[in-house]
This record gives C-alpha cells, structure tokens and sequence, in this order.
C-alpha cells in the first residue's frame, strides 16, 4: 500500500513537472512570435512611411499630377 | 588467514556506532537548529528574482501609423573562457558585427569574464551570428526604441536614452505616461535555470506604458518636411520651421524644425540640430506681425478695412522716422492696402490710432510674450517688453514686427485665432491616451477670446487679398482661396545692432481662407536670396498647402 502510494505521488509529481516545463517551453514560444509580431508592424509602419513611398515612386519615374480635378456633387445631381 | 577476534569486530561495531549516532546527530541539527540556515542556502541556490520590465508605451499619429514602438531585439555577448579560439570567432563575428577583427580580439582578450560584444543587434545580423553557433556566445533581449519613418516628426517625438528614459518631445514630456512600472518574479530554478513547476513563485505584473495618439498627420508632417528641406537647400538657409496648425482646436497637425536629427540615431546627431526651432527659435516676426496690429484697431474700432491715410513712404513716431521697405510711398492707401503693399508707414499709422496701451494689450491678448504651454519640453515664450520700458518708436516698430519677439509657433497660434473667429486656443500634440482603463481623450483649451468674430472675418478677408491682389501672391492655390501675410526681418546681434543683410524670413497664412482648416507659418532662417527669401516661403507654403488639402479631401472652393 505504501508503495503504491509514493508510486502515484512521483508519478504525478514527474507529470507536474514535465507540463511545468512544457509551459514554460510555450511561454517563450509565446514571446517570440509576440517579438517578431511587433518586429513586423514595424517593418510595415516603414513601408509605409511617406518617405519611403515618395522615394519609390520616383524611382518609377511617377511625377505629382500637375492638376487635380475635383468633380461637385452638385454638378452631377445637375447632369442627370 | 587469522580468524577474526571478537576485540576487532567490537571496535569495529563501536566505530560504525559511533559514527552512526554521529551523523545522526548532524541530521537532526540541519533538520531542526540549522534547518533555517540550510533553507537559506539552498534558496539562493535554486531563488531568481526578476524584474519584468513594462513595455514603453507605442506613439501613433492621428491615423494609427506608429511613429514610435519598443521592441526587443538581441544584444550578443561572450564568455571568453568558454571560446577556444578567439582569433576564429573574431574573425567570422566581425563582418556580420560591423566591427574590426582587431576591436573584437581586443575585447575577448580584455581579461573580463563575460562582456556584450553589440547590443541589439538587427535581426538579419543576430540571425547570422546563431546561425554561426560559436561556443561562448550568447543572446539576451533588451527593448530598443524603433523609429519606423527615421527623422520624420523628430522634433515632436524627441528620443530616449540607453537606459530608455526619454530626453526630449513627447518622449520627454510623457516619460512618466510612456514608461509604465516595472513588475517583479520570483521563482525557483533548476541547474538547466528551468522555472521549477512546483516550488515558489511569486509575481507582481508589470503595468505597460500607455499608448499615445498624436494630433499630428505623418502625411502632412512628411509634405511640411520635405518642403523645408528644399527650401533651406535653395535658400542655403542656416535653419528653419514649419508650424501647421488645425485653427478650430488649436490640434499641432505637422512641426518640422531643421536642422533635424535622426531620434534611433541620436548619438550621431550634431547637437544645434537636437534644438527645436518651430517652439524654441526666438525671432522679429517682421510684417507678419502687421496683421496682428491691425486687428486690434479694427477690433478697437479705431479703423477699418478702408479706412485711408496718405503715404507719404515713412512715418515719424516719437521723433524717429520710419520707412517703408525698398523706400516706396504709396499715397492714397487703405488699411486693406498696408497688408497688401506690407507698408511699414502704414503700420505705424494704424499703431497711432491705436495707441501703445492697446497694442501693448492685444499683443498679449492674441499670447505673444509667454509660452503657448503647449505639451513638448523646452518651448520658448519670446519677448514682449513691458510697457514702461517702450520708447514713443516702439508703437511703430512694433507695429511691423520690430523690438518684439516670437516664436513660429506663437505666431501660427494668433493667426489660428485670427482663423477661427477670435478665440485663441492652447496648441497641442497629444491627441489621446490609451492605458488598462481604456481611452483618455485631450480636451481641446480654448485659452480667450483675442477678438470678435466680425473683427476676425474682416482680418480674414483682408489677408484673401493680400495673396489674390497683393505681396503673398506667390501662396496662392489654383482652386483654393487662401489668407496670408508674408514677413522679412532684421536680425539683431549680440551687440543689439541688426546684423548687415541677414534676415529671417517668413509666412504665415491658412486656407481656405472662408472655412480654414489649417493655419501654417514657415520660417527661413538667413536665406542666401535675402529679402526674396519670402518667395521660397510661400513656395514651401504652397507645396506643403497642395498635401495637406489633398489628404484631408478639402473641396475647392475656387472655380479654377
């Protein structure tokens, strides 16, 4: 019976144990996906920086519009 | 072979006795008297305690884009005893750390027993260095504050230190908010420095730094950038400033100062480009200033928008006299016409009428002289001289900006109010707050009412002319109404005499000039084109105007 007993007891005292250190394995599995997530937004706030953006587009070769045309609602409710 | 007596086997038996009730004896102290001491020993075998640092707070701008962020990154460091071959490793760490074969031997051969070798290293680098797998190194993670768009908005966002403690900006001004409190754990270790699942742990949580969303707009603070940046190339200026401000609530909507600094990269800046010229720089606004004069006379009533005088090309004000700039006299002008020719004749004129008390009045009324208190550090109040210490010139010459000082923000701030209907407003740059109770939003601070809204609309009006029919005709937009007044002035020197052909150079102005919804001032500092240098201002007022309208999907208000 007493063995039985201090059987159970290390059995379950090794399984704590164990999923203690697997929780602790996820944890900082956890971290690092929440690292390279953040690492992530910060390569996408840089590519969308404006800088960026405008130097890219000149190195296609895009220029400002010389003249935007903005169209009224007014005028199309008019044409209708 | 001898049997074995029973002499021996008694001293034998009387030996394993002894030491038996010995040891005993020993286990019974360590298990009852030295129970407390064994503990402790034990304890500061197995006990790690921990600070958990908080994560300092992200900064946004008005849309959500992060302009300031802290994320862990990789700081390598070395055991050198534990490296066979220091020469080896020196040699294959050096490319990838961007340091010498020479500066890394130096150091492994230091004689310290542990020491980092880079801190926070970039990804792909502290990627190559594990893919090396070198005995001896290792990685710890330390937070490094990430500027996404480099130097824009440096000025505003300011930087933190190596410790993470910020130093100017909002990073200076918030600390306390972006910081948050660091939190604490203890646990229990085995020999591989695993967390024991079942043993002590005890933990305070770190309490993260707010988040904080800015007024300003990265599009507009980039376009307002980027136009400083080719003016003061044009101009070879020694510096300069943008200040954008939304009139209805007074919301910073871009500050650009220059010369400018990268804030990840602070300890290569130079440090005249840490200052911040937009809230910092102290300057004789010049004929900018005139708008302001004469909207405390028509506030006053002493004059109207066509009220006349006859210019005469000076005036004489307490026995000094006063020219109009280039010499020119005008005859027959009206108030509307001063802002238009920006006659600096006119300007005493409409001071006279006035009278030194009011100017004095208004000057402090529409907030020249002290700080706007808007919330960034190191903010400049400027100079308005007590009254008592005026000199019967001073009402002219103050008239047209002369013997007062201000600082490019404080004069975006009155020409907001004169913008908005009248009522000056505190300029500032955090929009809100974001914590564990959620969302705290700045209430706007409506500081006074400078002038009445007839006086305000009247002044508005009158600066739509300026740039359709006079001086500033170089601000104006195709499609859009703009207002606005340009301003050249001296500079004086440690001696108090004005510097010979050196001047700052100006405009302020906001559009569209009926409904504005946002006022700008540009400032070049000693342009090398001189007295044209408010033609490169308005130049970069119109660049930055185009952008600002544009993302904010203003509707012209111009047939074109």
């Amino acid at each position: 019976m007493f063995f039985l007993v201090a059987l159970v007891y290390v059995s379950a005292t090794t399984t704590l144990s164990a999923t203690g250190y697997e929780s602790q394995r996820l944890e900082q599995q956890r971290d690092e996906l929440r690292r390279q997530n953040a690492l992530l937004e910060v390569e996408v706030a840089r590519l969308d920086s404006p800088t960026r953006i405008v130097a890219e587009a000149k190195r296609l070769g895009l220029v400002h519009p010389a003249q935007v045309t903005v169209v009224s609602p007014e005028s199309l409710s008019i044409k209708r | 072979m001898e049997p074995v007596t029973h002499r021996r086997l008694r001293v034998l038996f009387a030996l394993f006795a002894v030491a038996t009730v010995v040891l005993s004896l020993r286990t019974a102290y360590w298990q009852t008297l030295g129970r407390d001491q064994l503990l402790a020993q034990a304890t500061v075998q197995i006990r790690s305690d921990l600070v958990l640092a908080a994560n300092r707070g992200v900064i946004r701008d008005r849309t959500g884009a992060i302009l300031a962020t802290t994320v862990p990154l990789r700081s390598l460091y070395a055991i050198p005893a534990r490296m066979p071959d220091h020469a080896a490793a020196a040699t294959a760490l050096a490319p990838l750390l961007g340091m010498t074969v020479a500066d890394i031997r130096e150091r492994l051969d230091s004689g310290a027993e542990w020491l980092y070798l880079r801190r926070r290293l970039a990804e792909p680098a502290a990627d190559a260095v594990a893919a090396l797998a070198l005995p001896g190194l290792g990685f710890e993670l330390e937070p490094k504050r990430l500027y996404p768009n480099d130097a824009i908005g440096a000025h505003v966002l300011g930087f933190v230190d190596d410790e993470g403690v910020g130093r100017s900006g909002i990073e200076g001004r918030y600390d306390d908010v972006l910081s948050g409190r660091s939190g604490s754990l203890v646990v229990e270790r085995d020999p591989a420095n695993r967390t024991l699942a079942v043993g002590l742990r005890s933990a305070i949580p770190p309490r993260d730094g707010s988040d904080l969303t800015l007024t300003l707009d990265l599009a507009v603070q980039a376009a307002a950038e980027r136009e400083l940046a080719l003016a003061l190339q044009k101009e070879k200026a020694t510096g300069g400033s943008v200040v954008v401000l939304d009139p209805r609530d007074g919301a910073v909507i871009a500050l650009a100062s220059a010369p400018s600094f990268d804030p990840g990269h602070v300890g290569a800046a130079a440090s005249q480009s840490l200052r911040d010229h937009a809230t910092g720089l102290v300057y004789e606004p010049g004929s900018t200033m005139k708008a302001i004069t004469i909207a405390a006379a028509i506030d006053q009533h002493v004059v109207t928008p066509t009220t006349t005088y006859n210019d005469v090309g000076y005036a004489v004000v307490g026995g000094r006299v006063l020219h109009n700039a280039l010499g020119k006299s005008y005859g027959t002008t009206t108030v509307t016409q001063i802002l238009e020719r920006s006659a600096n004749a006119g300007a005493a004129f409409v001071a006279g009428k006035l009278g030194a008390d009011q100017l004095h009045r208004y000057l402090e009324a529409f907030g020249f002289g002290a700080p706007t208190g808007i919330d960034l550090v190191g903010e400049a109040g400027g100079e308005v001289r007590a009254l008592a210490e005026w000199y019967p010139v001073d009402v002219g010459t103050v008239a047209f900006g002369q013997g007062i000082s201000v600082t490019p923000l404080q004069l975006a701030s009155a020409y907001a109010a004169i913008a908005n209907g009248g009522t000056l407003y505190r300029p500032y740059v955090v929009a809100s707050r974001r914590d564990a109770d959620g969302e705290h939003r700045t209430a706007p601070v409506a500081v006074r009412r400078v002038i009445s809204e007839d006086t305000a609309a009247s002044l508005r009006r009158m600066l739509l002319s300026t740039v359709d029919n006079g001086i500033a005709k170089n601000a104006s937009i195709t499609g859009f109404s703009v207002a606005g007044k340009t301003g050249t002035a001296e500079i004086a020197g440690s001696d108090g005499k004005y510097i010979d052909d050196q001047y700052v150079s100006s405009f302020a102005g906001f559009a569209p000039a009926e409904d504005p919804r946002f006022v700008a001032v540009i400032v070049l500092e000693r342009p090398q084109s001189r007295l044209l240098g408010t033609l490169t201002a308005m130049a970069a007022f119109r660049g930055m105007a185009l952008d600002a309208l544009r993302y904010a999907r203003v509707q012209p208000d111009r047939a074109r």
